[in-house]
Order: structure tokens, then C-alpha cells, then sequence
């Protein structure tokens, strides 16, 4: 998934409209809304959405200075690492184990709460997590059971199929033997 | 929205539901101030509005009651609470409530009260392995969800969440709860939602768990002043009854599941004197307890010292170690008759008079105890261990002149304590 497709999917999440999503020409995403301001960088068009926008994953990313710092470190985190990680197989191998180590003893990645953080990382990797095979996704239970919570509400799967978390795989694999 | 009154005493974990369910809801609810455990419940105003006479209770603003814990954080809730629209994730959550009331609270109740001295300690009790058992299940559910029914928090997250607090707070200790890495995951999500944080207000996980302690419960019985055991477990507060209505039919079930080697072992124990072990020897306790009872002491001490034999039996002295502790003279006499009850099946071979001195709020027990063996004789059967560690123990020299002094003094009902006060009263362990 392409920065201008995760910031629009984001801003769907949030509530906001995204206004004119597009690449500039140093490849920097760029947000253009309503009022012809125009802002650069994933991080900060995060933050411009999350101004604008009145839900409770807004809310909760700004519920004390600490929680908003964590949720700035993780959104430079799903820019920087995850994002370019998740396309190298041995990275992505890392990046899936130290995920699911740390949903062992966590319900969201900031605080007690869904925030912009969980967003940003759940975008960042959905394609990655798309393309584990079933048995792949049973080494990662924890992440399972994180990224399956996020794209069961509706603002986050925003009318994509849900991808199959099912511990009973073999069914899938036995109807391919049919053919 | 529903605003209303609520009954209760503070921190009770039911109301807790409730009071939760109503912050998430916003629907605004009084705690009725003034509350008193045992007397607002019992009078009659409150059940004529509420006969079972239970807490939490709920008035509404427009004068409609309700009962039961469940029912009225259900009426507080908001929809998401109640499971949203999809039929199925209400199911489920009536689901967990359930399985709250059934499998948890029991289990908890049996596991943390006699903890607390509420109860007292049962024997062969299943209820580690059955709290062990409900959490191994949550944590096998918790592992693939992040709450328990739907993808947002619902009754049954909060329902289920209130039911273990205690188990946190009092038993699971770090290494307790380490197996189950899910459970505490999502108890701890839930704990820390903010609608959550402003009802339970300064909760610790549990950092070392608590241990029976003999002393607490023979304190907590002796303020409910009754005498028989039955009376000493009636609640003090409104969960017990309803624990034991529940626990019963599950105990009943419970020996059609045991196989036949867990029969036996079952079975072993009850079968058996633990005196069984101890040489007999020549001394005869029905006949000595029978010429206590129908001589005069002048008569019945030297036959004691004739016919005792202290080869195979020994005399000891026992003094309660808490006496400063000690308030009425009438729940004094409730601890010993207590501990009598509790040693029961220890009747047959031992004998003992134990004594109060001095008067309320200034006395001490002590007591004068003859059993079979050399050894003290409560660590031999699991049964006896209730009492004897608030009693500091000494083994007296049945030959002295000290011990016959001794024995005189507590068979006859007579003299001072150490602290030269005067004896009130006795009771015969026989």
C-alpha cells in the first residue's frame, strides 16, 4: 500500500476528507484540503487529520503528552522500518516476531486504547500480513489477534474483505485440493 | 438517560458492574450515602423496595426498582455495552455473564474468603484448581481476541473483569499469574479504560499472595458472636448465600466425575484415626473422662495421675498468644467452644480443659491439653490445623511436681493466670 492510499484510507478511519493526497516531485506525500494549505511528510498529515478530526481514535491519541509522543513514535516507526522492512523477507521475519513479542502483553500499541498509532502501523503492514500463509500467521498469534480486532471495525476495513485469521486453516487448504 | 440511585457497601465488586456500565453510558447514578451494610438492607423501607434485601440494589429516578447486579448494569449500559445491534454478539454476551456467575465467582468466593477469614478453610478444597481451571479457558479465548464478545468492549468484558479483581488483588502474585500472559493482558486493558479508572479507584495487582491465617478467621467468628459453625458462615455480606446455592449443585455433580483411584484417596483420610499410628498404650481416656465427669476433682486428679501413662502419652500446656486482643468474655468462650468444634474427630484420644481468666477486655485462655503420642498432636491430620497456631505450645513433664500443680489447678477450675488474674470460666474438651 502506497503512502497517498494509507493517508486516504487513514483519513477515512478518522473521519476527515482527505482533500487532494498526491506525491510531489521529491516522492514526499503532500495533503492539499479545503483551504489550500498544503502540508508534506506522513507524520505531519497524520497530524493535520487528527486536528481535524473528532473521533475516538483522535481523541485517544492525544489524551496526555505522553501518549502523544508514543503515537508520534510509532507513525515515524511505520514510516521508516516498517514500511521499507516489510518488503525484505528476512526484515519482515524480525519486524512479525518483535510485533507479536510485544501484543503478548498488550492490547493496542500506545496505552489501553486504539489511536492513530495502531493505524499507521496496521496500514503499514497489511500487505505483509496479507501474504502470510496460515501456518505463517499461526507463529504470530498476538499480532493475529491485534490486526484481526482493527479490521473488524468498520472505519478501519472500510468494505475490503477481512483477511482470514481462522486457526482451522486446513480448511482452506483442502477445498484447493478439489479443483 | 437513566439516572438512579444505587445501594451499597463501598468497593463491592458487584456494584462495580454497574457503576462501570453507567460510565460508559453516561447515565447518572447516586451511590446512596449513608449506606450501612446489615441495617439500611435490613430495614423495612428497603425491603419493601427490595425484599430479597440484597446489594447492589437500584432505585430510578422515577421510583422503579430493580435487583441483581447483572440486571442493573444491563439497564445502565449503553448499546455498545449490550452487544451492539448483531444478535450474536448479545448472545455472547450474555454468554460471559454467565459464565462469570457460574464458573468464576464461585471459585473465587471459595478460593479468597477463607484468605480474607470469612470462611473458614475447607479440606480437600478444589478451589485452586478450579480458579486455575476458569483461567486457563479465558486465557485459551483471550489469546485469539482482543475482548470477549465483538471487537469493542461490552458487558461481558466489564461483567467478567469485575468478577476477578479479587483474584487479582489477593491470590494471583506475579508468578501465579505469569501462565496466563492473555488473561492479564486484557485484564489490564480493561483496567485501565478511563470509564473503568473512575470506579476502581487505587487497585494493586497483587504483588504477594495472601495465606490462610487460622487467626483472622477465629477473630472474624468470634465478633458474630454465634456459637454453631452454620451461624458463623452466614453472610456478612450479601455474595455468600448465592455462592453457596451455586457451589452446592456443582459438589453434588463432582463425585460421578471422580475416577475410581480418586475415590480412594478421597476416602482414605476419613477412614482413618490419625492416632491410629501411636502406640495405645495402658491409659484409658473413656474411663478417666468418665470418673472426671461423675467424681469430684479430689477424687478424679489422683486417679488421673494413677492411671496415666507417660510412655505413650503426653500432657501439654497451651496459652493463646493474642490475649491482649482479647475483648468480651462471651466471644472468648466463642473461640474455644470454636476450636472444640473444629477437633472433633481428635475427641477419642485426647482430653484437655482450657480456662479463661480476668474479665472483658482484660483476660487470657489457656489450657491444660493430655492427647496419645509424644508429638503435638494437630500437624498429624490436616483437619486440626485451623486453631492450634494461635496457641503458643509447651510439653509439660508428666512426673514433676510443677505439671501436678498444673493439671490440679485446670481440672478443678480454679486459681490465676500468670498475670495473677482471677479464673472466669472453663469448658472440657472431651
Amino acid at each position: 500500500m502506497c503512502d497517498v492510499a494509507k493517508v486516504q484510507k487513514i483519513a477515512h478511519c478518522l473521519g476527515v476528507a482527505p482533500g487532494k493526497v498526491q506525491l510531489n516531485e521529491e516522492q514526499v506525500v503532500t495533503r492539499t484540503s479545503g483551504q489550500k494549505k498544503s502540508v508534506a511528510g506522513f507524520a505531519t498529515i497524520l497530524e493535520s487529520l487528527a486536528n481535524e478530526s473528532k473521533s475516538e481514535t483522535a481523541q485517544n491519541s492525544k489524551v496526555s503528552r505522553e501518549v502523544e509522543a508514543q503515537v508520534y513514535q510509532w507513525i515515524e516507526f511505520s514510516v521508516l522500518y516498517v514500511a521499507p522492512g516489510s518488503r525484505d523477507r528476512n526484515v519482515a521475519k524480525q519486524l512479525l516476531g518483535d510485533l507479536n513479542k510485544l501484543f503478548a502483553s498488550k492490547s493496542y500499541l500506545v496505552g489501553h486504547f486504539i489511536t492513530l498509532a495502531d493505524l499507521a502501523v496496521y496500514y503499514a503492514i497489511y500487505d505483509l500480513v496479507k501474504s502470510l500463509s496460515p501456518v505463517e500467521k499461526e507463529a504470530y498469534l498476538n499480532l493475529s489477534r491485534w490486526f484481526d480486532h482493527l479490521q473488524n471495525r468498520p472505519d478501519v476495513h472500510q468494505g475490503e474483505p477481512l483477511l482470514n485469521f481462522t486457526t482451522i486453516y486446513l480448511h482452506g487448504w483442502a477445498t484447493g485440493t478439489h479443483i | 438517560m437513566s439516572t438512579g440511585t444505587l445501594y451499597t457497601y463501598p468497593e463491592n465488586f458487584r456494584a462495580y458492574k454497574a457503576l462501570i456500565a453507567a460510565q460508559y453510558s453516561g447515565a447518572k447514578v447516586k451511590v446512596a450515602d449513608n449506606f450501612k451494610f446489615g441495617e439500611t438492607n435490613k430495614s423495612a423501607e428497603f425491603l419493601k423496595k427490595f425484599p430479597s434485601g440484597k446489594v447492589p440494589a437500584f432505585e430510578t429516578a422515577d421510583g422503579k426498582y430493580l435487583s441483581e447486579s447483572n440486571a442493573i448494569a444491563y439497564f445502565l449500559a449503553s448499546e455498545q455495552l449490550r452487544g451492539g445491534k448483531c444478535p450474536f454478539v448479545q448472545a455472547q454476551v450474555q454468554q460471559w455473564i454467565s459464565f462469570a456467575d457460574n464458573e468464576i465467582v464461585p471459585a473465587s468466593c471459595a478460593l479468597v474468603f477463607p484468605l480474607l477469614g470469612i470462611l473458614p478453610q475447607q479440606r480437600n478444597s478444589t478451589a485452586k484448581q478450579d480458579v486455575e481451571g476458569v483461567l486457563a479457558q479465558l486465557n485459551q479465548k483471550l489469546l485469539n481476541v482482543t475482548y470477549l464478545a465483538g471487537e469493542r468492549i461490552t458487558l461481558a468484558d466489564i461483567i467478567v473483569f469485575s468478577s476477578l479483581l479479587h483474584l487479582y488483588e489477593y491470590v494471583l502474585e506475579p508468578t501465579a499469574r505469569a501462565e496466563f500472559g492473555n488473561v492479564n493482558r486484557w485484564f489490564l486493558t480493561i483496567l485501565n479504560q478511563p470509564q473503568v479508572q473512575a470506579v476502581v479507584k487505587d487497585y494493586k495487582l497483587c504483588e504477594k499472595a495472601l495465606v490462610f491465617d487460622p487467626k483472622k478467621y477465629a477473630e472474624f467468628q468470634a465478633k458474630q458472636g454465634g456459637g454453631k459453625p452454620q451461624q458463623q458462615q452466614k453472610p456478612k455480606e450479601e455474595k455468600k448465600p448465592k455462592e453457596k446455592k451455586e457451589a452446592a449443585p456443582k459438589k453434588a455433580a463432582e463425585p460421578e466425575e471422580l475416577d475410581a483411584a480418586d475415590e480412594a484417596l478421597a476416602l482414605e483420610p476419613k477412614s482413618k484415626d490419625p492416632f491410629d499410628a501411636l502406640p495405645k498404650g495402658t491409659f484409658n481416656f473413656d474411663d478417666f473422662k468418665r470418673v472426671y465427669s461423675n467424681e469430684e476433682e479430689a477424687k478424679s486428679i489422683p486417679y488421673f495421675f494413677e492411671k496415666f501413662d507417660p510412655e505413650n502419652y503426653s500432657i501439654w500446656f497451651g496459652e493463646y498468644k493474642y490475649s491482649e486482643e482479647l475483648s468480651k468474655v462471651f466471644m472468648s468462650c466463642n473461640l474455644i467452644t470454636g476450636m472444640f468444634q473444629r477437633l472433633d474427630k481428635m475427641r477419642k484420644q485426647a482430653f484437655a480443659s482450657v480456662c479463661l481468666f480476668g474479665d472483658d477486655n482484660n483476660s487470657t485462655i489457656s489450657g491444660v491439653w493430655v492427647w496419645r503420642g509424644q508429638e503435638l498432636a494437630f500437624p498429624l491430620s490436616p483437619d486440626w490445623q485451623i486453631d492450634y497456631e494461635v496457641y503458643d505450645w509447651k510439653k509439660l513433664d508428666a512426673k514433676s511436681e510443677e505439671t501436678k500443680k498444673l493439671v490440679t489447678q485446670y481440672f478443678s477450675w480454679s486459681g490465676t493466670d500468670k498475670g495473677g488474674r482471677k479464673f472466669n470460666q472453663g469448658k472440657i474438651f472431651k
